[in-house]
């Protein structure tokens, strides 16, 4: 089957041999936990950040929390990391020995400095020990090395595009990428600024901040540190559609290349990354849910709807719901659907009558069966009754003539 | 943890009308409701005890990501047979016993998941994985029910030539003879095999019976280089009591076969045994469920089913004996069957039996029931039917000679080679383990073929 499409993308010339990566995080910051993950099939890494000497961090446990929805585990996941504990004297000597042994896997890196000098000999060092790949933090929101807690390099425009030239006048050979943050008022500006440093590329985007919970028997907030929390950064499948955005607005108006991450679990979500701009997706959270070995899950399934599309490369997917990606005022105004219901499927849930009735148009009423009636006149075709329709092929938007224009 | 999802399923009342397939298959957004309750856990539990050897968390993980393609191909990659097991496995025993999910409410109903994808499958086209290039080896089977024809699959699959000889008219074996089709329909079967013949080039040969122009030597001669036998157990053992030359007293296996080959007839017309309005079944088994629930399709209003196990010793699966109750079967649990009594124009009107104890615990053969005096019973019934037990057709004789065999005729094989006494004869399913799931079978097919394999692999170096 795989004779057929050729799974491997090419970033800023460098060639990964699919588009799935795993990001900067807890999966990959030991060596033989990379190892295995090569071993499974992941096409690159990007080593978890990494900084000189000086700036090593401490870590607090726990520094995980999850995000649950009914009896969903971690539809999202919160976590007071930090970068690793691991400096560059270490990370590049994983490089190294990575490179060696895996010379068709992409090894890339994360860094971060506090100091020009600092930012210019991490990636001078890890060039020399081998790496394909730069990833600069400007966006961890736990604990950046700002000057006020919490905030982030890639919130300020000018001095992301600053520290971005510093980096990438330092880095000769391998192309230097930008991690930025999608909690930013406009992140075209902050793109642009990437764009202007001569950077090559932008990993979009990160975590969000967030308060994962409160124990309501001690008030202590999640993740719970002898008592006290912080805030964390939240990541999963909550936020794929907060990171659609920011990589679709970063495609339409910035036009860097684009290693897309934040909540992709799935293939689906890939083709969707993909869609929007990015041309290969970082994976990190979904790997801490269920291991490196979703990867071939996402292989399978990523080249069987290649071949369904009649597609040989996800190349072909990069960027083409663009141009169906428009302002409000654009969208028509002569589009008219309303809703339909399926009365041999439908179970009699009323969910569709609650949600019009009290969220809609009062446009569904119950017949002397209990089965839904879609009152055409009243239905506007909000689709709040599809999304909440619980059964398979029961309520549809069906389009009709519009009768007011 | 959402509940277990359950497929749709005839009423009691709706099934007692017809041999239609009574568990129905999900809807693609129960599978994957159903998917996403496997706790994806790293130990595979499941995957372990599939005898087919089925990677079963992972072909769950494709229906969860509802990639149902990869699913069915993981699933195709270990068993030829899927969209039958899918029907008839105890899956209960086996890969959903020690799911991890048990603990916390219920495990997967993998036998669902199955079913969706290979039904899936079957409305497209079932596709089996290639065949390798010819090696110009010949293997020839006998018997084309499940464990000759996963055998006959995994030759082919390697480039052997590989031909099945049928005794019957329609290969299949048990699947298309023994199992009614309320469980297991016949053109699931028909599919599959046909798939077998058509993709991986598998001949078969039906209308073959087993003679003395058909044995070992004659097939060594006619230039086969390995034999695999998978004949089966086809003969019906009788009590042997009184009464049971009496018009009305059937084997499960013959009745059965009626059944399936009646069914198979688009013209019904007389169904050839005589079903009374009540009718009566002797044994403990899951061919005596097969049968007591044939019979009500049949026409009987009233069906007993008399056994020397109590509902905890009978061999019958759980849910099997489950569906029976369900269907309004009246058990007979702990009793032996003692004659059955003729009316004067040698048709069964009558049967008497008494209740037993066992004599030594976790003994349940007849020699060890004692009779409870007292507790006689007689029933009116016009049809018997026994399903104590069934073994290798004396018919096979020719086939076996010079064969090492045990107890009542079954082929002793290597544990591991799965090869005979006889050098190249290999054997497998109900004529080796003396009457196991079709699983299991399926499982010594592949397993044998694996043993021809490496036969004629090492033969070829010498």
């Amino acid at each position: 089957m795989s004779g057929e499409v050729d799974l491997s993308v090419e970033l800023c010339g460098v060639k990964f041999a699919n588009p799935f990566v795993l990001s900067a995080g807890p999966p990959t910051d030991d060596v033989k936990m990379v190892r295995r993950a090569f071993e499974a099939g992941w096409a690159g890494a990007i080593l978890k950040t990494t900084s000189v000497e000086s700036e090593v961090v401490e870590l607090v446990y726990p520094m995980m929390a999850g995000l649950d929805f009914e009896d969903k585990k971690i539809i999202g996941l919160g976590n007071i990391d930090l970068i690793s504990e691991h400096h560059i004297d270490e990370v590049e000597g994983r490089v190294a020995e990575l490179k060696k042994e895996f010379p068709n896997n992409v090894v890339g890196a994360s860094m971060m400095g506090a100091k020009k000098d600092d930012w210019q000999s991490l990636v001078r060092r890890l060039e020399a020990a081998g790496v394909d790949f730069i990833e600069c933090s400007f966006s961890c929101p736990q604990g950046s090395m700002g000057e006020k807690p919490g905030a982030m390099v890639a919130q300020d425009p000018k001095l992301t595009k600053e520290v971005a030239s510093w980096v990438k006048a330092a880095a000769k050979r391998v192309p230097v990428f930008i991690k930025i943050t999608p909690m930013v008022a406009d992140v075209v500006e902050v793109g642009r600024a990437v764009k202007e440093s001569g950077a090559d590329g932008i990993t979009a985007s990160n975590t969000i901040p967030a308060l994962m919970g409160i124990n309501l028997d001690t008030f202590e907030p999640y993740p719970t540190v002898d008592g006290k929390s912080s805030y964390s950064g939240l990541s999963g499948a909550a936020i794929k559609p907060i990171t659609l955005h920011i990589i679709a607005e970063l495609a339409k108006h910035v036009g860097l290349p684009i290693s897309g991450t934040g909540g992709a679990t799935t293939w689906q979500d890939v083709v969707e990354f993909l869609l929007v701009g990015a041309t290969n997706v970082q994976f990190c959270t979904a790997v801490m849910r269920n291991g490196y070995r979703i990867i071939d899950d996402l292989k399978d399934g990523l080249i069987n709807y290649l071949e369904d599309k009649g597609m040989s490369s996800p190349s072909e997917l990069i960027g083409r719901t663009l141009p169906k990606i428009v302002t409000h005022p654009e969208l028509s105004r002569e589009y008219k659907v309303i809703a339909e219901v399926n009365r041999k499927t439908c179970v009699k849930d009323d969910l569709c009558y609650i949600t019009c009735r009290d969220a809609g148009h009062e446009a569904i009423e119950l017949d002397k069966e209990r089965l839904p009636v879609v009152d055409e006149e009243k239905c506007v075709g909000c689709g709040l009754c599809v999304a909440i329709c619980p059964v398979w092929d029961c309520v549809k938007l069906k389009r009709v003539e519009n009768k007011k224009k | 943890m959402a509940k277990r999802q359950e497929p749709t399923k005839l009423s009691p009342e709706e099934r007692g009308k017809s041999f239609e397939e009574v568990e129905g298959v999900y809807l693609p957004h129960q599978a994957i409701a159903e998917a996403a309750r496997c706790l994806f856990c790293n130990d595979a539990p499941c995957t372990k005890e599939c005898p087919a050897g089925i990677d079963i968390a992972k072909f769950i993980r494709r229906i969860k990501t509802k990639d149902f393609r990869s699913a069915i191909r993981t699933i195709r990659e270990s068993n030829v047979l899927a969209g039958v097991c899918a029907r008839v496995c105890p899956t209960e025993k086996l890969c959903e016993k020690p799911c991890s999910a048990t603990e916390i409410v219920e495990s997967a109903n993998i036998a669902a998941l199955q079913r969706f994808v290979t039904d899936l499958e079957m409305k497209e086209g079932i596709k089996l994985p290639k065949k390798a290039a010819p090696t110009g080896k010949k293997v020839a089977v006998i018997g084309s029910g499940p464990a000759g024809l996963a055998a006959a699959a995994e030759l082919a699959k390697v480039g052997h030539e590989a031909t099945i000889f049928e005794a019957k008219s329609l290969p299949g074996g048990v699947l298309t003879w023994g199992i009614p089709p309320y469980r297991l329909p016949k053109d699931v079967v028909m599919a599959e095999i046909d798939a077998i013949r058509q993709q991986l080039g598998v001949e078969i040969k039906t209308d073959i019976p087993i003679d003395e122009k058909l044995n070992i030597d004659t097939l060594f001669a006619q230039g086969f280089d390995a034999i695999f036998i998978g004949a089966g157990i086809g003969k019906p053992y009788f009590v042997r009591m009184p009464g049971e030359d009496l018009e009305g007293v059937y084997s499960a296996l013959e009745l059965l076969s009626q059944v399936n080959a009646y069914h198979s007839k688009p013209s019904g017309g007389k169904f050839p045994l005589r079903i009374g309005k009540k009718a009566l079944v002797i044994g403990g088994g899951n061919v005596a469920m097969d049968a007591a629930c044939s019979l009500l399709r049949l026409g009987a209003k009233e069906v007993h089913v008399v056994c020397l196990e109590s509902f905890e010793e009978m061999p019958a699966f759980p849910s099997e004996i489950e569906f029976a109750k369900e269907e309004g079967i009246v058990f007979h649990p702990r009793s032996k069957p003692l004659k059955i009594i003729g009316d004067e124009n040698g048709r069964v009107k009558g049967f008497e039996g008494v209740g037993i104890r066992w004599k030594e615990p976790n003994n349940f053969s007849p020699s060890n029931a004692v009779l409870i005096e007292g507790t006689e019973f007689s029933l009116e019934v016009e049809t018997v039917i026994e399903a104590i037990g069934q073994g290798p057709d004396p018919s096979l004789a020719s086939i076996l000679s010079g064969i090492q065999t045990k107890g009542r005729g079954l082929i002793v094989v290597d544990e591991e080679t799965r090869m005979t006494s006889r050098e190249g004869v290999f054997a497998g399913g109900d004529i080796v383990n003396g009457g196991d799931t079709v699983v299991q079978a399926v499982a010594e097919g592949k397993k044998a073929a694996e043993g021809i394999i490496n036969y004629l692999k090492s033969k070829g170096e010498k």
